[in-house]
């Protein structure tokens, strides 16, 4: 895993001694609050409904033991006790003290992690396929890349003022896992012979919000000694061009739209020719010394098939169901990596208490080689487990109440804080998840469901990733009263699509029984072997408007 | 600044506390996490002294995003903030009942 050197910390500390100063004079009035929004927006601070809250940056999902302790030790001592992973791959604390804010962030600093470029209209931090280095399809480790990305933004002095917000994901493999369709950037390792092997494909203007848009190729091959040249030209036509006078018109895919993407490729590639890359771009030893933090632990050399896994799922048939729903193919035919679902049914999508960080702390410690990483899909996972080791992993978890065998299905929705938290929301997300999630809760039923990705959002600004929901829930409000619309088609994946309105927003209650109709719908339909997504894909969307019809009623009768 | 449109009266002044971030309501003796302690302004001259209040640059010392709420009182006379997502507000999250001011048994008189 991936150390600061001295010019991070150095950076880091600097920053915090800053931010303390900077908050000691929002206290004693001689900053306004219009000046120090801005201040404590480029820290992680936010101020939500009920308190502060402070987004901590995992960058590309990445923590080791160390880390997810000290973070259980600032949840219990700073805040409520719990922590809330967010769709960035992120944590979030709902309830810090602005007064203890700069204490929180030496804790944070002292295990290398700080709040720097999660909010503000800057590169954001950096986010990658949760499986780097454990997936069995993959390509290259996405996060020699990330980091390089990550060193290159960090307080970047040109970019530090961006029209808007800047979101950049790294994937590395042939399942796109870190929805690069939906970033400012998105770069996809590709592998071309004939153009001198590893490269990437550059993806650029995807974004979710109110006008949502999927990323459009802009160089289908970049050689890998040229990434931050070519990323640099394409921020800097955005910074040039980007509308600074509509915040809603304001993120690049906006301007793409508008100029179209051959123009914008025109301009970027103008830029690109001029720029002096050698100023730019790190040396193959500086990529090397990156990846050597990188390299993959030293697996066991042990058998493909783990006869003591075998036994104990013949013994035990909720294991049985957590391993085969919770366990991912590992590159390392005797290792799996373990998808640990933070959505028990009825529960809080993405919510862990510190007591759980700890559990997962020791797990990681102790089986994966220190590694968690943390998914956009607001779950953990264990990247590198050996099948041998799973059954006591899971017994553990099962203690945890963290071993929720849902990785993927019906049940397993992602979710915004939505205005239980949120100063931003128009709607409710979490009660509408857990209604669901209760809804489904027969694991026969979710399992003859198979995979689906229920995906809500509490507003327009979209941080549920409704609008690439197999099923998108919208929260809205309609004359007082929260209203849901329902889209359906949308693809998180690399075959990354925008959900369709099926028809007009319903109330909170019927929300259960239309989704409910909706997958009766598909059930029906289905061909064989399809999941939702396929059937969608097959048949469109139209067969699933007589979802909404009276939903009311039903929700009745059904009560 | 730009002129706020007044919420419809009665009305409210609320915001979150600067150092800890919790909401408070404003009233008779200054700011308070009680809502039945807010200020309730009946007529122009009351909400009139309550943007005052909230444009003062003694209040940015206390208190972030001040703002004007319209609210209802109920048969007891006890105040019912009027827009759902100041009522949560009132309350602490819906999904969590262990914490906001619900949690100190505050607010009972609310419901989302």
């Amino acid at each position: 895993m991936y150390r600061y050197d001295e010019f991070d910390e150095a950076i880091v500390r600097d920053r915090i001694a800053q931010f303390r100063a900077q908050v000691a004079r929002r206290l004693d009035g001689s900053l306004s609050e219009e000046e120090f929004v801005l201040i404590r927006q480029m820290n992680g601070l936010y101020l939500q409904l009920h308190a502060y809250m402070l987004r901590v940056a995992i960058p590309y999902g990445t923590l080791n033991s160390r880390q997810a302790r000290q973070l259980a030790l600032i949840a219990e001592r700073y805040d409520r006790g719990y922590g809330h992973f967010t769709t960035r791959q992120n944590i979030q604390f709902n309830w810090p003290r602005l007064i203890d804010v700069p204490e929180i962030l030496e804790l944070l600093a002292d295990v290398q992690m700080h709040c720097i470029q999660t909010s503000g209209n800057c590169i954001r931090n950096v986010t990658a396929d949760h499986l780097a280095g454990a997936a069995a399809d993959e390509i290259e480790d996405p996060r020699p890349t990330a980091e390089l990305i990550r060193q290159w933004s960090t307080l970047h002095p040109e970019f530090s003022y961006l029209p808007r917000k800047f979101k950049i994901a790294v994937s590395g493999a042939v399942q796109d896992r870190a929805v690069l369709a939906i970033h400012d950037i998105g770069v996809q390792i590709v592998y071309d012979e004939d153009r001198g092997g590893i490269g990437y494909r550059i993806s650029v203007g995807g974004g979710m919000g109110r006008t949502p848009m999927l990323a459009k190729v802009i160089r289908d091959f970049l050689p890998k000694e040229e990434l931050l040249s070519y990323l640099e030209a394409i921020l800097r036509a955005y910074n040039l061009a980007g509308r600074r006078d509509n915040k809603h018109k304001a993120r690049i895919k906006i301007l793409i739209h508008e100029i179209g993407i051959d123009a914008f490729r025109e301009r970027v590639e103008r830029i690109f020719a001029r720029l002096d890359r050698s100023a730019i771009e790190v040396d193959a030893a500086e990529r090397a010394r990156i990846a050597a933090y990188f390299a993959p632990p030293p697996f066991a050399d042990l058998p493909a098939a783990s006869a003591v896994l075998e036994e104990a799922r013949r013994r035990d048939s909720a294991l049985d169901a957590f391993a085969r729903t919770n366990i991912i193919r590992h590159r390392h035919p005797a290792y799996a990596a373990l998808t640990v679902s933070t959505k028990p049914i009825g529960g809080v999508p993405g919510d862990v208490t510190a007591a759980q960080l700890r559990v997962l702390a020791d797990l990681a410690e102790t089986y994966s080689f220190d590694e968690l990483r943390i998914a956009h899909t607001q779950n953990v996972v264990l990247p590198h487990v050996r099948l041998d080791d799973v059954p006591a992993v899971w017994a553990r978890l099962v203690e945890a109440g963290l071993a929720t065998a849902n990785a993927g299905l019906v049940t397993d929705i992602i979710a915004c804080p939505g205005m239980d938290y949120c100063k931003l929301a128009t709607a409710r997300s979490i009660p509408i998840a857990q209604a669901i999630s209760e809804r489904f809760a027969d694991p026969a039923r979710a399992a003859e469901i198979g995979p689906v990705g229920i995906k809500i959002s509490g507003c327009i600004n979209a941080c549920g990733h409704h609008h690439v929901g197999n099923i998108g829930i919208l929260g809205l409000e309609r004359q007082g009263i929260e209203n849901y619309q329902i889209t359906i088609g949308g693809d998180a994946t690399e075959l990354a699509a925008l959900g369709e309105r099926i028809g007009p927003g319903v109330d909170a209650e019927a929300v259960p029984e239309v989704i409910e109709r909706i997958l009766a719908t598909y059930l029906a339909e289905r061909a064989p072997g399809e999941t939702f997504a396929d059937t969608v894909r097959r048949i469109g969307i139209e067969p699933f408007r007589p979802a909404l019809a009276a939903p009311k009623e039903a929700v009745r009768e059904a009560a | 600044m730009a002129a706020i449109k007044p919420p419809p009266l009665p009305a409210i002044l609320h915001a979150n506390a600067l150092r800890g971030g919790e909401v408070v309501y404003f009233g008779a003796s200054g700011w308070t996490t009680q809502l039945d302690e807010a200020l309730v302004a009946r007529d122009a001259a009351t909400l009139a002294r309550l943007e005052t209040v909230r444009d003062a640059r003694a209040t940015e010392r206390e208190v972030v995003d001040p703002a004007l709420v319209g609210v209802a009182l109920d048969r007891e006379g006890r105040i019912i903030p009027g827009h759902y997502r100041e009522r949560i507000r009132a309350l602490g999250p819906t999904v969590r009942a262990d914490l906001g001011p619900q949690a100190e048994g505050k607010h009972r008189h609310v419901s989302v």
